[in-house]
């Protein structure tokens, strides 16, 4: 995989940055694609290009198709190429639907639906091109179970999980592959911010009762978008430690 | 003359950017429509066709609207790329 070149949305921090570190740990070099926090942007590099010189930061909305395309386009201007997307990026505006703000259910949709869609549309042009390609969409088990208080990260999630499905029999004879991954619980910044009730109530569905590593998903990612998983197309893979 | 050149130039390229295996340049009537009956191509081979051109000719075909209309026929095509190459 060394040589190849992939973008990782969101890729700065959490389970992004442990995709975005398994990738380089390869030598596939990474453009983390972030949008607001500059801080997690430059200490994800120093950690990152520490390990190996390869990886790069793009500040830039995903939910905005000309900021999409501007990245998709400077990449391949950049490098010749674009093996890998790792669709990552995502917010989540939990709320009860009866008293859900438009805003709230529009904004989700906007990151984590249409993000998908503009940067999946943006890379096929490259990936047709060279004849090789992975897209990988993180979803969630949201997308799998339905949960109350998520109607819209669900039905968002729900909608990555049907799109990977289908663009994966559209763009298969190119040699791409569209597969998604669903973490269940994922030890990250969020998590540490839950007290104890919540955090053992999570824990008495998980059946390997503990929560998961960003490591453990981004050893997922990895896998969907080695050469080895090439007849693997419009699956998902749960690292929920059985929670679905 | 130019015209000419490009529609044999465009016949060999969709034969083989297409891998046909058992149609030759010649046999690609440039009147016939390209895609759904004649050659038998369907519309999954125009992405690849249209990422081929987009490359070759410099030329943009953003949506399946425009898609239809360059490619109508070898002819149409022909058109298409001289009024919007680069």
């Amino acid at each position: 995989m060394s040589g190849c070149v992939a973008i990782v949305t969101g890729g700065t921090k959490g389970i992004g940055k442990a995709i975005s570190r398994s990738f380089i740990k390869k030598g596939i070099k990474v453009f983390m694609v972030f949008s607001s926090d500059e801080k997690a942007a430059e200490s994800a590099m120093t950690e990152l290009n520490s390990i190996d010189n390869i990886a790069d930061v793009i500040k830039a909305d995903v939910s905005d198709r000309n900021q999409v395309n501007a990245v998709i386009e400077s990449v391949v201007n950049k490098t010749g190429r674009l093996d890998i997307l790792v669709n990552n990026a995502g917010i989540i505006r939990d709320g009860l639907l009866m008293l859900m703000p438009d805003i709230n259910w529009h904004r989700v949709m906007d990151v984590n639906l249409n993000g998908v869609y503009y940067c999946s549309k943006a890379v096929l042009r490259p990936m047709i091109g060279n004849r090789w390609g992975r897209i990988i969409n993180i979803i969630s088990p949201s997308a799998l179970l339905g949960r109350a208080g998520q109607t819209n990260y669900s039905a968002s999630k729900g909608g990555v999980l049907s799109f990977t499905r289908s663009l994966a029999r559209e763009v298969a004879r190119f040699g791409i592959t569209v597969n998604a991954v669903s973490p269940g619980v994922i030890e990250t910044e969020l998590t540490g911010y839950m007290d104890e009730k919540v955090r053992g109530e999570f824990l008495s569905m998980i059946p390997v009762g503990r929560f998961g590593t960003p490591e453990e998903v981004s050893n997922a990612v990895s896998f969907l978008a080695s050469e080895e998983a090439g007849y693997i197309t419009g699956e998902y893979i749960s690292v929920d430690g059985g929670l679905t | 003359m130019e015209k000419e050149n490009l529609v044999e130039e465009l016949k060999a390229l969709i034969v083989k950017n297409l891998k046909l295996e058992d149609v030759l340049p010649g046999d690609i009537d440039p009147a016939a429509p390209l895609f759904g009956s004649g050659l038998g191509l369907d519309s999954i081979d125009a992405l690849e066709l249209v990422v081929g051109l987009e490359k070759t000719y410099g030329i943009r075909i953003p949506d399946e609207d425009v898609g239809k209309e360059a490619f109508a026929s070898v002819n149409a095509l022909t058109d298409y790329i001289l009024r919007n190459k680069k």
